[in-house]
This record gives C-alpha cells, structure tokens and sequence, in this order.
C-alpha cells in the first residue's frame, strides 16, 4: 500500500491535493456516507526521527476540541506499521494562495469578510489556548461558498520543520519579528502578526515584508519596514499599523482588533457551538420530536409523577463518560431540587440568572444561559450553562444544571444564586 | 491460574494473537483496529490506577467514575458485573472492548435496550420485578437531594409499573420493555457515550506503536 495505495478503511482515495516535505494530502471518498474527505499521510519515521511523537499526540487531541466554522475539522486518526493518517474535512475551494495568485489583490469587501472569519477562527483557539504559529494563505482553504477555513490549527510540529528551510522566501514572510529571535514567544500575537501580513497581502496583492535575501528580509520584518500601496484607505491602514507592531507586549489582540470600526462593518459573529457536544450529541433529531408529543400528551395527565425509568436515565448514576475524562476536567453537572411548580421554578432560575449577569433563554422547561454585558460577544469568556427542570411529583421538581468547559467562578455564582431562592 | 496467565498476558502487550487480538475483537464488535487499540490505551490507564496489572478491579472502575475508589453505587455494581461477563470479579481487555461496544454511537438501538434490561434486571430472573424498581429508585434517591416521601415514592412506581407492565402480572418482561422504550427512546440515552465516537483522537498514541498492517 503506503503511498500508492488505493484505500484506507472507509475511505478511497481519488488524488493528491497537496504535498510537503511533512506529509501528503489526498481526496478521499468516505464510502460510509459518500462523503468527501481530505486524508493527510504523514511518514511515522519522519515524526520519530523528529522526536514529535509526544507533541504529535497532544496536538490531535487538542483538534479534537476545536469546533468552529472557520476551522478544518479533524474526524479521526488511523495508524498502520509506517503511516499516520489524519482524516479531515474536505475544502472544495483551494488554498487563498491559489486565489491570490489568479486574483491579485480582493476587493474589500471579501478580503474584510475573509479577515473577519480567520480572526474568529483565530479568536476561538486563543481563547483555548490553541496557537497556529504558522497561518499563511497555503493554511487558509476556501469552501465553495467562499468561506474561509483555516487548516491545520494545533498541528504546528507537523508544519515547521522542512518548509522553513525549504522555501526562504515563503514561510518567514508571515512570521512574526519576535519568532525570528527564537527566545521565547507569545503564541497568540505571532498568530496575529501573521493574520496582519495576511490582510495587508490581500487588500494589496503584495507581501509587506519581501525579500529573497534572508538577512534583509529579518531586518525588514524586525523593523516593521513596508510600505502602504497608493489606494490603501485610512481605516485600512490604521488595522494594518496596530497588527504590524514589531513590539508583540504592545501589538493588537484578537478582542481589540474585533472593536476596531473597520473590522465591525457586517461583521456577522460565527455562531458558538456548544462545546463539550452537550447539545450536538444530543438524542438524535427525530427522537427529541418524539419526546416532546409525549411530553405534550402528558400535560392533560392527571399524575403529575415521573416515570421512574425516566429518572433512572436521567441520573448521573448510570453515566460512563467519566472513564474517559482526565482527572482534572471534570464535567461539572449538579441537580439540585425544587418544591415549587415548573413554572415557579423557571422564573426563579431566571431571576438566579440576573444576578449572576447571565443573559437566559428559555425553551419549554429548560433554560440556556451565557453571559451578558458590553463586549463583544466572541469576546467573552468562554461559557455556556444550561437548567433544565423535570417535575418529579407534584411540587417536586429537580433542576439539573450542566456546565460546558469555561469559568467555574460564574457558574458557582448561579448555583449559589439558586440555591438561596429556592 | 487463568487470571494469572490473563494478566501476564495482557500486560505482555496485545499484540498477542488469541480472542483478545485487535483484530479479532474489532471484527466482533463496532470498533475499528485502530478504535480497538486506542481503547488499549485507555484500559492500561484504567487498570493501572490502583494494582498496575492489567485487569480493572472493581475500586477502579468507581475510581475513574467518582475519583473515589471506595464510593458504592448499585447501578455501577450492576455496569461492572455485567462487564465481568466471565464473573472473575475483574474486567479484562476483551471484556472491555467488547462491553463498551454496546455503547458505541453506531451500535443498533436493539442491543442498547437489552442491555438495559439485563442491567435493570437485578437479580437476573429475566423480569425486572416491582422490588427491584423499588431498589433502584432508592438508590438513586439516596445519592440525590431529592427528599420523597414514601407515599410518593409508591405513587412513582405504581405508575411506572402502570405503564410499563402492560400485560399486569406484577412484573416487566423484554417485550414489554422494548415496547415502552419504542415510545420514550431517550431512556436509553445512558447506553451511548458520544467519546466513542471519537476515541482515536482522545487516545491517539496507538498511531506510533499500530501494528495494522499497510
């Protein structure tokens, strides 16, 4: 097989679409769901010569947590005696490279919206604390509908090596000044850094940073030495100046960039998914629909009492995932109990929500918080609770509360809240 | 003498041939070779938390579920007996695998409700009995705050067994189980655990020592 090889698993391979010195990339079809897939191949020798073994692993399992529309999708791993293959969403429309070398330079408003998408993208692992450390158009696939996704997020230790080398002239011109020192660095602004070298070659067809000789490139690069093209716009240059800050301390972050008033023009957040795949892993569509006839049957019920099967499913007792958890993250989910009717008892967990400051939606019993407040919303801390009250008997309800990954201290602040309300 | 040999074994690596074989238990349940060995990752983890020998020990299997080794629960007693399928008291890797792949989101919903069954089944008389609702109702209530009185507690189990045991003999049979899980599906929510779904990316370091063969 290896190289040449027909299929693996599930999948078969159509074409190579992409090929370093690291790894190849090729189409595949997943013959499960007659679904496309691109497959990176990666040598296991060139990961155990590279001592990356370790850093491969942690890597794909912090893939695993990455769940955001601007960002390549990780579906499984799949290892044989030499290879690793890395199974990933397919991106229909090629790399921005690619366009940009047809293109030139993008009218403002797409590359606003494409700038906009990776600084979301970008957002949302920094906030995990997820770095790139090597965002370039080769990184940034277009989907059909012209959306940008950026590949490769938490997989640094499979890009770096070679490609470095290989092309003087490519990869060093996203890098940030501070990556040039090899001291220690800032994962997050050398990943803005390089968004900001991305927005100025899409807006101007040109890299503000070139040079074929090495030595000036790094000097240019250190000095933060380009120059805006004629038709730049004072908004535009003003973005562009924050971000090209050779001093990383001083330079933008993802939050202040998504303030700035040029940024804001349509700027349509990505919606949030629920981590943690609460909702995503939820009983499948068509049995939620069966559920809520029969909830809808039973109000005319006259016994107000729980079926104790239901109860029994709905404890923690009989749940497993814990086998699978670390010790330290801990899921947290709480039920705590209510003697007031259903009703009552949404309100008081909406008042409990206000003084938390958490904004509260409700859906029949079961109520969805996140924070409120003035920043914007991608911005926040990130958070998602949710409350959900099933009557036991009359006047007996218990409310169960679950927590995705983010701040612990709010959620104890609502919990605490409730508690002294019921 | 068996477990002896089992243990050496497993800890030996399981790259073995014999039922415990990748392959082989890959071929017997939903999971993949390579699902199959990043499970052996997380069974080494599991059964080296307190004896490092390659069985899990009923404490470490309440340990990895409640980070305490001595906490007792009746529905995890009855998850580790009927994991423990050869009723050795320890859960050996093939146990593992092929128990855990009832809870594989692709596994049919028909193994899930039996499972259930024989779970709720207590005392494994092929009925799930009013006492035995009774006990399991308790128990869940003990670990709760939930303070019911008993004649709520009855109310819950007459109207459990009410809807339910359809034919009225006091007691629940499979049919009658499948029939009422037909029309509330999500009571068998606890028999699926989505991380399955994407355990080579939870446990990837089975790519670097994978034996499938190119």
């Amino acid at each position: 097989m290896g190289y040449g090889s027909k299929s693996i698993g599930k999948y078969q391979f159509v074409r190579t679409i992409g090929e370093g010195t690291f790894a190849k990339v090729k189409l595949a079809l997943d013959i499960s769901k007659n679904q496309y897939v691109a497959v990176k191949i990666i040598d296991k020798c060139m990961v155990l010569e590279g001592n990356l073994k370790v850093q491969v692993q942690r890597e794909i399992k912090t893939m695993r947590l990455l769940n955001h529309p601007n960002i390549v999708r990780i579906h499984e791993v799949i290892g044989t005696k030499t290879k690793i293959y890395i199974v990933m969403d397919y991106v229909s429309g090629g790399q921005l490279s690619d366009k940009l070398s047809y293109v030139k330079r993008l009218k403002e408003s797409e590359a606003r919206k494409l700038f906009q998408q990776l600084i979301d993208a970008v957002d949302y692992c920094h906030n995990r604390g997820v770095y790139h450390r090597d965002l370039k158009p080769e990184n940034l696939l277009l989907d059909s509908k012209g959306n940008l996704k950026v590949s490769d997020f938490g997989l640094s230790a499979l890009q770096k090596r070679g490609e470095m080398v290989s092309t003087a002239c490519g990869s060093p011109c996203y890098m940030a000044p501070e990556l040039l020192t090899n001291r220690g660095y800032d994962g997050a602004a050398a990943d803005i850094w390089s968004c900001g070298v991305i927005l100025f070659e899409m807006l101007s067809g040109s890299l503000p940073f070139n040079d074929c000789n090495i030595i000036n490139l790094y000097e240019k690069i250190y000095k933060a030495d380009y120059a805006f093209p004629a038709w730049f716009t004072e908004a535009q240059k003003n973005i562009i100046w924050r971000i090209l800050n050779p001093n990383a301390k001083t330079r933008v972050t993802a939050q202040e960039i998504m303030e700035d008033a040029w940024f804001q023009v349509h700027y349509v957040p990505a919606p949030i998914y629920e981590c943690e795949g609460e909702d995503a892993y939820d009983v499948p569509a068509a049995f939620e629909l069966v559920e809520e006839m029969e909830a809808d049957k039973q109000i005319p019920n006259p016994s107000s009492f729980i079926n104790a099967f239901k109860l029994i499913a709905m404890s923690q007792d009989l749940d497993l995932s814990g086998l699978f958890e670390e010790k330290d993250e801990v899921k947290v989910k709480v039920m705590l109990v209510s003697d007031h009717t259903i009703h009552d008892t949404m309100t008081k967990i909406q008042a409990a929500a206000e003084d938390a400051n958490l904004l509260a939606e409700r859906s029949n019993n079961k109520m969805k918080m996140h924070p409120s407040g003035k920043l914007p919303r991608r911005s926040q801390p990130y958070f998602n609770l949710s409350a959900e009250v099933i009557e036991v008997a009359p006047l007996q309800c218990v409310i169960e509360i679950s927590k995705s990954a983010g701040e612990v201290a709010m959620y104890k602040e609502f919990c605490k809240s409730l508690s002294s309300l019921l | 003498m068996s477990s002896f040999f089992t243990c050496l074994c497993v800890k030996a690596g399981y790259k073995k041939k014999g039922s415990d074989d990748p392959s082989v238990l890959a071929s017997q349940t939903y999971f993949s070779v390579n699902e199959v060995e990043a499970l052996y990752d997380l069974f080494k983890k599991l059964s080296s938390s307190i004896i490092d020998d390659g069985l899990i020990h009923k404490e470490e299997f309440q340990l990895a579920l409640f980070r305490n080794s001595s906490k007792q629960n009746l529905f995890v007693d009855r998850v580790f007996d009927l994991f423990d399928f050869k009723h050795n008291g320890v859960i050996e890797f093939g146990e593992f695998v092929r128990s855990l792949s009832v809870f594989h989101p692709r596994a049919p919903a028909s193994d899930k409700i039996t499972f259930l069954f024989r779970l709720y089944d207590l005392r494994q008389t092929g009925y799930i009995e009013r006492e035995e609702l009774k006990d399991m109702v308790l128990a869940l209530l003990s670990e709760s705050d939930l303070l019911l009185s008993d004649d709520m507690i009855e109310s819950i189990i007459d109207k459990t067994m009410m809807e339910v045991d359809t034919k009225g003999d006091g007691m629940i049979d499979l049919e009658e189980w499948k029939e009422f899980v037909a029309k509330n599906p999500s009571l068998i929510k606890p028999v699926t655990l989505p991380d399955l779904e994407d355990i080579t990316l939870a446990f990837p370091s089975f790519v670097m020592d994978s034996n499938v063969q190119d």
